[in-house]
This record gives structure tokens, C-alpha cells and sequence, in this order.
């Protein structure tokens, strides 16, 4: 009898969570699935009834194309130079934003509402401070005696361009951090005080070991997002000049819509699933020496 | 210098540092009012003036003459967040019940795969996803953007567990000794007692609906079906020198979370922080 009860409430448990078994298997399963499979065929369109099993050829491809390894470059400058500028800018904010002032609950509404511009409308607005004609930015810059900078149409110029644009939407990940520099015990920066620490001394000693959790945690998201570059790359300069912001998410989208051969696109998606994972892999493993857990040993 | 004299070079110092870096948060925000308040003849002088010499909306109206969709864009846009909104709030807070209340091994053997979709990267998910659409004959309509809302999104799952799991059980057994059942408690007990929790997801739904690019991008082919977002990105290709209709037209795409954010912002900082720090 109570077990017959138990398998009715268990039934109920499954009735309940239906709408999610159901978005999982369609949203995230079926597409998973898809991929693996179409990643060893030669289908070109998404409907495409007719393929035919290729084996590996698809990674080979992948690998001898000259525009795959500019966009795996690109976005690796993305991940290892971008990653830890937006994380330590953000820092950086959240601790002007943690000073002890008057009004400071007014600066921080300002420092957090670029981040809920949307993405496009922060485009059009780069577009107009960064116009190397009549933008605000190289008007300013005259001023300081500094010749016209063509910030769009420069190789160089574009990634960190990009990576500043990042820095001005950054205010989850500062609203992150600010939550964690309050929660550092103020007794600490006492003792350290009284050990004769100055304010450098205590930064390292006490609020980068207190709040390494939520770098981790930051600089986690910022990798995964940094590697899947994309939305921002292509509106404001396509992914140019000359492929300079053309990154491996641009790359998969081009495959698909552009060349037409979605197995491609679905080779590449696996490939940087992989990556990604590994990535993360390799950073939780590290942080273990370095992020301090309270309450651990 | 005394004491106080020090301390007011201080918190000068702090303001001054404060102030400098709020000029390079809010300065473009600056100069989009400014430029979408100046004509077009303004915009190319050389030195720009950072002010517009006069109070002139000329440029909503050469925006919405160039592109007679925008009031369409807006209401599409006002439409697809609110169906993803009532998506969210409906079909995540029955699943969060499941994942809170139920003593079952399945429980506890699913709900870490709800948590791991929320670690899978979006991007390496959207090819097979439009193939899969075009199978469903949905490309081109709003159901990709709605349907997976409605289906319990893991995100907004995991906010309403997180308060559920708060309500003590006594309340549930309370019901039960009444002649309730599952669906009384969760409809009278609750839910009722989760106001602030479905007003957290609504203002989320709503952001990260009305932001999301990507989407509408992929999936939507016809101009008038468009979201405001994509619209927009279509104009910058249209009238890529007419400063002040872009500035106008990215006004428009930020004034509803602008608003939102004044009335809201306390639950926005709550739930990035809950979040963020659950992580």
C-alpha cells in the first residue's frame, strides 16, 4: 500500500517537472544530438535529406583552413588578454564603488546602466564616440594634441576596442564583486593594520584571498563568454578589418549561413564545446590552489 | 593640516576619482541624447560641440519616416517579452515545486542536470538549433523565441527553488491535514507567499528577453516580424550617416529598461548578486 502511494507521488514529481523534461530533450538534447551526428556527414542545408557519412574529414578540413586558425587566434586574444582586463576592470570599479562616501548608491545606478543597453543600441553608441571623423572620442583626443585614431579601421585597434566596449557593459560582474568586497570581515583589515600592513600589504593579504571565490566564479563566465565572441564582433565592424575581429563563433555562423555547409558549422560547434570545457576544466583544477573557501583548513 | 582638513582632502580625493570614471560610464550615454538632439548638419561639424545648440527631436521623426516598421518593431518586441515573461513565471515555478517539495531519488539525480544546461554554452548549441527549426517549420516566427520559455528555463527554475526551498514544510502539511493536495498547496500556499520571487523573474524574463539579439537575428526573416533589436541593426546598415536617427532609435530600445531599472533596481541587484554568488 505504501509503496503504491510512493510510486503515485513519483508520478506526480514527473507531472510536475514535464514542461522542463520536455524544453531539455527538445532544446538541448535533440540539437546535441544533431550536432555529433551531422559533425560526421556532408550535409549542407539545414533541412538536407540527402547526405553521406564523411568519417573525420570534417575535422581534417576544419584544421587545414587558413580562416579557422585567424579566428582561433582571435579568439584566444578574446580569452587570454581580454578575460583578465574586463575581470581586473571590474574589480577595480567595485572597489571605487565600496568607498565609504556620501551618495555613493547614486554612482553606482550610473556604472550599471550601460550594462542594460542593449546590444545593438550600444553599438550605434560606440559607433558615434569612436567615428574617427566627428566622434567625441578623437575630438578629445585633439585637444590633447593626438592626431585622428581610425579605432574601427584598424587591426590593432579593433580587439582592444572591442575588449573596452566589454569593460563598459562589466557591471553584473562588479555588482559580483562589490557583494563580495562587503562581505570581507572588517576585522582582518584590523589585524593586518596592527601587523603594520599598508593599504597595497592588505589588498593581497586580505581581500584577494577573501573574495577569490567570486574572482573564480567571474573570471569562469568571462572565459566561457569571451569564447563564444560573436554578436559584438559582428556589429560593429563585421569581424574586420581584414578579419582582425573574426572570431570562431563568427566562424561557425559563416559556415552555416554563408558557405552552406551546416555539418561544418556543426564540426566547429563540437570542436569548441570541447575547448570550452577543457578550459574550465583546467581552471577549476588550478583555482584550487589559490581560492581560499572560509570555513576550510 | 589638522585632522579634518585631512579628511576633507579625502573625500574630495574619493569624489574626484568617483566623478572621473562616472565621465567615462556615462559620457556615451551623454552623447547619444546629445547627438540624437542635434540636426544633421550639427553632427558633422569638425570640432563636434558636445551640446546640441537646441532642443530638436526632428530626428525620431526622420527615423520613423525612414523606416515605417519602427512602431511595429516596438510592439513586436512589447509582444514576444511578455509571452516569454508569462512563459517563464508559469511553467518554472511548477517545475521549481517539483524540484522542491517531492521526496523521490529521481529528484535528486535530475536536478544537477537542470544546474549543468546553465554551464553549456549558448553558441555551441545554435546551428543544430536552427536545423532544428527548420524542421519544425518555425523559422520565421516567434515560437523559437517563445516556445523554449514556456518550457521551463533553468535559470528562472533555479530562482523559484531557491525560494521555495525557504517556505517552511509545516505550511504544506498544514493543507494536506485540510484535504489538500499537491496542486492546492502549490496553487493556495505557495505561490501566494512567493510575490517577490515572480517579481525578480518577471523583471529577468522581461531584460533578457527584450536584450536578446541573437535570437531574433537567426531566426527571423521578415521585416515585419522583426524585433526592435534586429530592426535597428537593419537601420545601421539603411542610414549609417544619420547620426541623430540612430541615436534616436537606440533611445528608444533602451527607455523601457531604463524604466524598469528606476522602479526595479533593488530586485535587479538582488538577483545578480543571488546568482552570481550561488554560482
Amino acid at each position: 500500500m505504501k509503496s503504491k502511494l510512493r510510486r503515485y507521488d513519483t508520478l506526480i514529481f514527473f507531472l510536475f517537472i514535464s514542461p522542463w523534461i520536455i524544453g531539455f530533450s527538445l532544446f538541448f538534447l535533440v540539437p546535441f544530438g544533431t550536432s555529433v551526428f551531422y559533425a560526421f556527414t556532408d550535409a549542407r542545408l539545414p533541412g538536407a535529406a540527402e547526405y553521406n557519412f564523411v568519417g573525420l574529414s570534417n575535422f581534417v578540413d576544419m584544421f587545414n583552413n587558413p580562416i579557422f586558425s585567424k579566428s582561433l587566434t582571435n579568439t584566444a586574444y578574446f580569452v587570454i588578454i581580454g578575460v583578465p582586463v574586463v575581470t581586473a576592470g571590474m574589480l577595480l570599479l567595485a572597489m571605487l564603488l565600496n568607498m565609504n562616501v556620501k551618495g555613493i548608491a547614486i554612482y553606482r545606478t550610473f556604472y550599471y546602466l550601460p550594462t542594460l543597453v542593449p546590444i545593438v543600441a550600444t553599438v550605434i553608441i560606440w559607433r558615434l564616440v569612436f567615428n574617427s571623423e566627428f566622434g567625441i572620442l578623437n575630438a578629445g583626443l585633439s585637444v590633447l594634441g593626438i592626431g585622428k585614431i581610425d579605432w574601427m579601421g584598424s587591426e590593432g585597434l579593433v580587439k582592444p576596442v572591442i575588449i573596452l566596449l566589454q569593460v563598459w557593459i562589466s557591471g553584473s560582474g562588479v555588482l559580483i564583486f562589490l557583494a563580495a568586497l562587503k562581505n570581507v570581515p572588517k576585522h582582518l583589515y584590523e589585524a593586518v593594520l596592527i601587523d603594520g600592513a599598508n593599504k597595497v600589504q592588505s589588498f593581497f593579504r586580505v581581500t584577494l584571498p577573501m573574495i577569490s571565490p567570486s574572482i573564480l566564479f567571474v573570471v569562469i563566465i568571462q572565459t566561457m563568454y569571451n569564447f563564444q565572441m560573436f554578436t559584438e564582433a559582428l556589429l560593429l565592424t563585421k569581424g574586420g578589418p581584414n578579419y582582425a575581429a573574426y572570431t570562431f563563433v563568427y566562424n561557425i555562423y559563416k559556415s552555416a549561413f554563408t558557405d552552406l555547409k551546416f555539418s561544418m558549422a556543426m564540426t566547429q560547434s563540437i570542436f569548441l564545446f570541447a575547448l570550452i570545457s577543457l578550459v574550465t576544466f583546467v581552471l577549476m583544477k588550478l583555482s584550487k590552489r589559490f581560492v581560499y573557501y572560509e570555513g576550510e583548513k | 593640516m589638522t585632522t579634518s582638513n585631512k579628511r576633507i582632502a579625502k573625500q574630495t580625493g574619493k569624489y574626484a576619482i568617483l566623478t572621473a570614471a562616472l565621465v567615462l560610464f556615462a559620457g556615451p550615454l551623454v552623447w547619444m541624447l546629445s547627438t540624437m538632439m542635434k540636426t544633421k548638419q550639427e553632427t558633422y561639424k569638425v570640432p563636434p560641440s558636445i551640446l546640441p545648440e537646441s532642443l530638436n527631436f526632428e530626428a525620431f521623426h526622420r527615423l520613423f519616416d525612414v523606416q515605417p516598421l519602427m512602431w511595429r518593431w516596438i510592439q513586436n518586441s512589447f509582444t514576444i517579452s511578455a509571452l516569454v515573461v508569462l512563459g517563464a513565471i508559469l511553467s518554472s515555478s511548477i517545475v521549481a515545486y517539483g524540484f522542491s517539495r517531492f521526496t523521490t531519488k529521481y529528484k535528486d539525480r535530475l536536478f544537477p542536470i537542470v544546474l549543468m544546461t546553465l554551464m553549456i554554452p549558448p553558441s555551441i548549441l545554435m546551428i543544430p538549433s536552427y536545423v532544428l527549426f527548420t524542421k519544425l517549420h518555425w523559422v520565421d516566427t516567434w515560437l523559437p523565441l517563445i516556445v523554449p520559455a514556456w518550457l521551463g528555463g533553468a535559470y528562472y527554475i533555479f530562482l523559484f527553488r531557491q525560494f521555495f526551498m525557504t517556505i517552511p514544510q509545516e505550511l504544506d502539511e498544514a493543507t494536506y491535514l485540510d484535504g489538500g493536495n499537491r496542486w492546492t498547496v502549490f496553487t493556495k500556499v505557495i505561490m501566494p507567499l512567493s510575490k517577490p520571487i515572480v517579481v525578480t523573474t518577471v523583471i529577468f524574463a522581461f531584460v533578457n528577453s527584450w536584450l536578446d539579439f541573437l535570437g531574433p537575428f537567426l531566426y527571423i526573416k521578415s521585416n515585419n516580424m522583426f524585433t526592435l533589436s534586429v530592426g535597428l541593426q537593419l537601420l545601421i546598415g539603411q542610414t549609417s550617416q544619420d547620426f541623430p536617427a540612430l541615436a534616436a532609435g537606440a533611445f528608444i530600445s533602451i527607455v523601457p529598461i531604463g524604466l524598469l531599472f528606476l522602479f526595479a533596481q533593488r530586485y535587479i541587484v538582488e538577483g545578480v548578486v543571488l546568482t552570481g554568488s550561488k554560482g
